[in-house]
């Protein structure tokens, strides 16, 4: 397989053309600046990618390559500084916050390396967050949160408090709750980076699962091992792709 | 999106996140607790008091009562003044005589504070001499026996009818003291009638009343002129008017009236209820502003409390708001949820607000005096202490709201 730095690179401007229907993201020339004093820091430099319908991409990386920036601006959490970016078809380089919420609620499911469990709501009720946030209000609340509980092996610990289950039992909530909205793509920060090898290897079958209900799937990870677990490995370096076995 | 299922929403949140800071919540509610208890008790316990003294105005009479109260004849009738009989007997009698509009018209033969004595024992109290018409101004009730009649001002009767103050220290095992004798500066007097009390029936208290009204006594003008007074002298006339329309009418006669009687001399005056009343109106005016404003600062204070804990419950909470927006909560739903917070605490700290003062209320009935009129609770008050509460709790809740939805979800995610 040719590694290629970008698929991208050679196209002279942007258009909505997407190549075919099943193209998630494109992102052309996406840069994410901060401005610390006077001094400027490029966490994405120029970074071009595309993400297909049913991948499992394994995002790899030295600490402070930009990993974390790019699930943040994949996931509407944050706005690129420059560059074009199409989800699903539509241009979304410059939509407004409530915009990017909806997608956070709609199509985006999100994994934290720290779980990120409210600690005062019950599993269940964690796990039902994002159908307030998303607005739909399906009758069978509870049988649906019940339902991706089962789908992640925790609905026995439905009325209990995140503080009363382990760090992999946490994160198996966690990727209940991001399921719940039915999302398009699954994004996830080092899920396995607080865990040990026993759950890592449950947490990234379960990830596994996840692909034959066509689901995306994007995580960043340290572990080599875990990134086997991927179709398709991309290597950050100074905010920039330097590696995608993926093509 | 939909307005109900967001408040719905927020409101929950909020009920939940008090129930789970419960101590704190309960310290952050403490103001607005007591600025509406305080407020509605105050209204309460001042309604209480403004009522008994507009009760004791209305039966005496209210805005028809006249009094004609005796004067220094003017400087330039100074040198003839000695030709004026002053106030007299007489008065009444052309008063009776010669003006229709006057309902009712008495003397009152003003004995002021005296001694009254029975069984032993000593009590101070009232005693005025006046006619029967004295019983349609003053509309008070009688509990036994009669009023005073035209027979016992003819024949100058020793007879009194005692207010509940004398009937119930000087006769303390009697219930009903018609017949009765006591006497007032060695004058012996048969009890004719007995007052009901103005005030505390119901409240298990002896008969004794807490008004002025209470300790006042009345024998006939006629006794009290050749017992005690000597001649046909009379401290000052009451009259009750047929209407308020026929008030001015009614003036200019008495005083047509008395002029001719005094010879001219203008050595009287005629005055109205009409001040008293603007005065009644003023105290309650200056109460009600003066503990409104009271109120409404406790109420203020009650509002930067929850200010407080809310801006405290965010900086608690800005890793919840980054995982809420992280999920796709948009700045409009965590404003809502906080707002909702704020609002729940001040409307609970209302409702027990509420519920304190009826308790302070039940306490200070039996500290202040309670007319018939008053014993229940200050609606509009608690009304309107709940509601301005409740809109504290609002307004309070909106800035630690604006704070929280403005919250960048990578910023507060990664908060530590
Ligand atoms: N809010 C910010 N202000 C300034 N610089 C930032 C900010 N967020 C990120 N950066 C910088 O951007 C670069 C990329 O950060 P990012 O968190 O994406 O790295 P990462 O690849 O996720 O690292 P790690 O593996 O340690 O998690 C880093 O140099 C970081 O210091
Ligand atoms: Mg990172």
């Amino acid at each position: 397989m040719p590694k290629m730095s970008s698929r991208l690179v050679a196209r002279p401007s942007f258009e909505i053309t997407m190549s075919d229907s099943r193209t998630v993201f494109e992102l052309q020339d996406i840069r994410r600046t901060y401005q610390v004093g006077s001094e400027f820091v490029h966490a994405i430099d120029g970074l071009d990618l595309q993400i297909q319908d049913g991948e499992f991409i394994a995002v790899i990386g030295t600490s402070g390559s930009g990993k974390s920036t790019l699930m943040h601006t994949l996931g509407f959490m944050d706005s690129p500084t420059s560059g074009q970016m199409s989800f699903e078809g539509e241009d979304v380089s410059h939509i407004g916050r409530a915009e990017r919420a909806r997608l956070r609620s709609t199509r985006i499911g999100f994994v934290f390396q720290s779980f990120n469990l409210l600690p005062k709501l019950s599993v269940l009720d964690n796990v039902l967050l994002p159908l307030i946030y998303g607005r739909q209000n399906p009758t069978n609340k509870k049988e649906l949160g019940l339902s991706v509980l089962e789908r992640v092996g925790m609905e026995h610990r439905a009325s209990h408090r995140p503080s009363q289950l382990s760090g992999g039992e946490r994160q198996r909530v966690a990727i209940a709750r991001s399921l719940v909205n039915k999302p398009r793509l699954i994004l996830a920060d080092e899920p396995t980076g607080n865990l040990d090898t026993k759950n890592r290897g449950r947490i990234m079958d379960l990830f596994g699962s996840l692909l034959d209900e066509g689901i995306t799937l994007a995580l960043v990870t340290h572990d080599t091992e875990v990134a086997q677990y991927a179709q398709r490995r991309i290597r950050m370096e100074d905010g920039k792709i330097v590696e995608d076995d993926g093509r | 999106m939909n307005p109900i299922v967001d408040i719905y929403t927020g409101a929950s949140n909020g009920l939940r996140e008090v129930w789970a800071n419960k101590v704190r919540t309960l310290l952050s509610m403490s103001g607005i607790i007591l600025g509406v208890a305080a407020l509605v008790a105050m209204v309460g316990i001042v309604q209480g008091m403004l009522g008994n003294m507009r009760a004791s105005f209305e039966r005496s009479g209210g805005v028809l009562r006249l009094e004609v109260y005796p004067r220094e004849a003017p400087e330039s009738q100074q040198h003839i003044a000695g030709i004026s009989p002053g106030m007299t007997w007489r008065d009444i009698v052309a008063i009776e005589k010669a003006i229709p509009l006057a309902d009712y018209v008495t003397p009152i033969v003003d004995m002021s504070w005296e001694s009254f004595i029975a069984n032993g024992r000593r009590e101070r109290s009232m005693l005025h001499g006046v006619t029967p018409d004295y019983a349609g101004i003053s509309n008070r009730k009688l509990d036994y026996g009669r009023f005073i009649a035209d027979s016992d001002i003819d024949a100058k009767s020793p007879v009194i009818v005692v207010g509940s103050y004398i009937a119930g220290d000087l006769f303390r095992n009697i219930e009903n003291v018609v017949g009765q004798q006591l006497r007032v500066r060695g004058q012996v007097y048969t009890i004719i009638g007995q007052f009901e009390p103005t005030a505390s029936r119901g409240f298990g208290r002896s008969r004794r009343g807490w008004n002025y009204e209470d300790r006042m006594n009345y024998i006939p003008a006629t006794t009290a002129m050749s017992r005690y007074k000597g001649d046909d002298g009379v401290n000052r006339i009451e009259i009750l008017a047929s209407s308020v329309e026929a008030m001015p009418d009614l003036m200019s006669q008495i005083n047509n009236t008395l002029t001719q009687t005094h010879r001219g001399i203008q050595d009287f005056e005629i005055r109205t209820q009409d001040e008293q009343m603007q005065e009644l109106k003023k105290l309650e005016n200056s109460f009600t502003y003066s503990l409104g404003g009271i109120a409404g600062i406790s109420l203020i204070v009650g509002g930067i409390g929850i200010m407080n804990v809310m801006l405290a419950s965010v900086s608690e909470r800005i890793r919840e708001i980054g995982v809420r927006k992280a999920i796709g909560a948009r700045g409009h739903d965590i404003f809502i949820q906080f707002l909702a917070e704020a609002v729940v605490i001040s409307i609970l700290g209302g409702l027990f607000g509420l519920v304190a003062s009826v308790g302070l209320l039940t306490l200070a009935q039996d500290l202040i005096p309670q007319g018939e009129n008053i014993s229940n609770m200050p609606v509009t008050a608690m009304f309107y202490g709940f509601l301005f509460s409740s809109l504290i709790g609002l307004a309070s809740g909106i800035y630690p709201a604006m704070r929280a939805s403005r919250l960048d979800p990578i910023d507060a995610l990664r908060y530590e």
